[in-house]
């Protein structure tokens, strides 16, 4: 009897780390949650994000893994709804038993979902959206990649200032009235006063909203030739397309999310040629190997939606999983999040600038290029190569 | 002077599309007693096949329209012999309940064919600009007006001059009293979503020229609803004026008051219509409200 109680022991002893270990990690499987916007307008956002990580997961499954285990992803769609994102969090942390966390959604989105990431000090790298908001306070286990709003603002505004309108420029923004919307107008505003800029109208708009005709007469009224336009994809279109019509001559900076085909396709017929500042590579030598190498895993209609927001996954995804790596046989959250802050100069292919989590705010990538819009042929050309704003 | 006449025209423009959809609505209310909350996702669902057509033959705009309409006939028809007629008697809180279903199951059905992302759709029209005086358009927004004037006439000459048209006010006015009369109620239902159907495809069509096509069109729907509400929810002529006067009102909110006063302004001029006239500016007395 006491040799099967000591044997029972020592099984337990055994046993311990096993029991003890964060969920989501199996002998041969570690699970990566991803909450993702798959339906609604927005949705071809989610999709690209979720086409990056599976490119990511396929290529280092392929490459045996991270220290043998299989990377398996399980993504719950939110529909661009923060209190969805918090409820599909809360599933995957709860019933699908994730190990950390790649795809975290929009802005209002990552922050429904931060308390629960904290929580469950789930070791998260957000790379969509790079709002203040997310690394500010730090979150000890959030890692963030990419340029602010505000950067890619006070970058094109910048740029227009010193290469588009050196004079006689009245500047104007349009833009959401909420979280991101403000973001937008603050690079804005850092611009104008820094550069003493003249400032001729700042307006708002509710998300969804398709009309901008007065908007845009009073852009025209208020004498505005240099235009922040914080629409997005129909919304950034429709705007353009009631300036056009005006006969306005606009120098206009927009949104990252405007170098998207379907965002792009919409501008076009209005003609303008736009700027937009992003802190991913586009239409280069980069994404050209990393499309061909997506092939490889992706069905045709799979690589037909890789976007930037791809490239953006699978660049997490990778930093991500170098930390794992680090971690050894004993994966762990907290190892890979202490691992994660070590980060330094991983090379990302030139997607982005090479990432550093080794700062106050566990943030990098925010160097920005800037690009132009050929409103004929829908394609950019680089103005300014990456750079820190 | 140059300020106030463009927001106006912008605002007669986005009217056209509130009044046009708004006049789906109040054909179905006018016939059955019911809002049919699935109005908006007709317009989004017609402007879809147009789009598909579009797509596949290269026709102008009234062609376009001359081969789209049908369909979105026999889609109102298939729509209402599937979902409405089957609830004939029953409670109109029932009723409304299945268009809200019928707005969700459309909203999928769209997604699954056509995609979630948003489209570019010229509908045959050309996208140079058109000044009249001082004024410039797209052809879509001229379109928009005409079709709407075009639609109201069509409209008033129906329900005056026509059987079905007269049959279809008797419904309205005493459903029970016409029944006993020999009118077809079911008939006069069928008709009423299959014309409905037909209005929507016009206006789906040119809101999506105008302003893009998306799955969230259907949105339009519920934006309309203040346009139906002024002008009496059984008027089709009382709806497209005041499709006119909310889509003024809110861009002359807008332009000269500015940040977000848009979304508001037509909502406090439907508050201060209905506290004069509860059945708005051209509804029957005695509407009972859902």
């Amino acid at each position: 009897m006491r040799k099967i109680a000591a044997a029972g022991f020592a099984a337990c002893l055994f046993a311990g780390p096993v029991l003890a270990a964060d969920p989501g990690v199996t002998d041969t499987e570690i699970k990566i949650g991803d909450v993702n916007i798959l339906t609604g307008p927005a949705s071809f956002i989610g999709r690209a994000v979720s086409i990056g990580s599976k490119i990511a997961a396929a290529e280092i499954n392929a490459a045996g893994g991270i220290n043998g285990r299989k990377i398996v992803i399980a993504t719950e769609d939110d529909g661009y709804v923060p209190s969805r994102s918090f409820q599909a969090l809360k599933k995957l942390v709860e019933s699908d038993g994730i190990f950390a966390l790649s795809g975290t959604s929009g802005s209002a989105n990552i922050l429904a979902m931060l308390p629960l990431i904290e929580e469950n000090k789930l070791p998260t790298v957000v790379t969509t959206t790079p709002n203040e908001l997310v690394y500010t306070p730090v979150r000890p286990s959030v890692f963030t990649i990419g340029a602010t709003y505000q950067d890619s603002f006070y970058a094109q505004v910048k740029y227009i200032h010193e290469n588009v309108r050196q004079q006689n420029a009245v500047y104007g923004v349009i833009r959401q009235d909420d979280e991101f919307g403000a973001a937008v107008e603050g690079g804005y505003d850092k611009a104008v006063k820094e550069f003493k800029l003249k400032d001729g109208l700042r307006l708002r708009f509710k998300r969804g909203q398709t009309n901008f005709s007065a908007e845009v007469l009073q852009l025209r009224a208020a004498g505005v030739n240099a235009l922040v336009n914080g629409g997005i994809i129909a919304g950034a279109a429709n705007i353009l397309s009631e300036a056009r019509k005006l006969n306005m001559d606009l120098a206009v900076a927009s949104v990252w999310s405007e170098d998207m085909p379907p965002s792009v396709k919409l501008s076009q017929p209005a003609g303008y040629p736009y700027i937009l500042a992003d802190y991913v590579a586009l239409n280069d030598a980069a994404t050209d190997t990393y499309v061909e190498k997506a092939k490889k895993y992706l069905s045709a209609d799979e690589v037909g939606g890789i976007n930037r927001y791809s490239y953006l996954s699978y660049v997490g995804l990778k930093v991500m999983a170098k930390a794992m790596e680090a971690c050894g046989k004993e994966l762990t959250r907290a190892c890979t999040v202490s691992e994660l802050r070590k980060i330094k100069n991983f090379d990302t292919s030139g997607l982005t600038a090479p990432i550093s989590f080794d700062n106050e705010q566990q943030l990098s990538g925010r160097e920005l290029k800037i690009y132009q819009l050929d409103p004929k042929a829908g394609t950019f050309k680089a103005l300014v190569d990456f750079k820190r704003y | 002077m140059d300020f106030l006449l463009l927001l106006i025209s912008a605002g007669l423009v986005s009217g056209a599309a509130y009044g046009m959809i708004a006049m789906g609505f109040a054909l179905i209310y006018k016939a059955t007693g019911v809002v049919n909350f699935a109005q908006g996702e007709l317009v989004m669902l017609t402007a879809y096949v147009a789009f598909s057509i579009a797509g596949a033959v290269d026709l102008g705009f009234w062609s376009l329209l001359a081969v789209t309409v049908p369909i979105a006939m026999a889609i109102g028809l298939t729509l209402e012999r599937i979902f409405i007629r089957p609830m004939l008697g029953e409670p109109a809180f029932a009723i409304v309940m299945v268009t809200i279903g019928l707005a969700v199951i459309l909203r999928g059905v769209t997604i699954m064919i056509w995609g979630p992302d948003p489209l570019d759709f010229a509908a045959g029209l050309s996208r140079e600009v058109i000044t009249l005086g001082p004024i410039p358009f797209y052809p879509a927004q001229l379109y928009a007006i005409g079709c709407l004037a075009i639609l109201v006439g069509l409209a008033y000459g129906f329900l005056r001059y026509t059987r079905v048209g007269i049959a279809m006010r008797a419904v309205a006015a005493n459903e029970t009293a016409a029944l006993l009369m020999g009118v077809s109620v079911k008939r006069i239902h069928a008709v009423a979503w299959s014309l409905s159907s037909a209005i929507a495809a016009v206006a789906g069509i040119l809101f999506a020229a105008n302003f893009k096509l998306g799955p969230d069109m259907w949105f339009q729907g519920l934006r309309s609803f203040p346009a139906l509400i002024l002008g009496g929810l059984d008027s089709l002529i009382g709806a497209a004026i005041g499709g006119l006067i909310i889509g003024v009102v809110e861009t002359l909110a807008q332009g000269y008051l500015g940040q977000g006063l848009r979304e508001i302004a037509g909502f406090v001029v439907i508050v201060v219509i209905l506290m004069v006239r509860p059945y708005g500016l051209f509804g029957a007395r005695d509407i009972e409200r859902v």
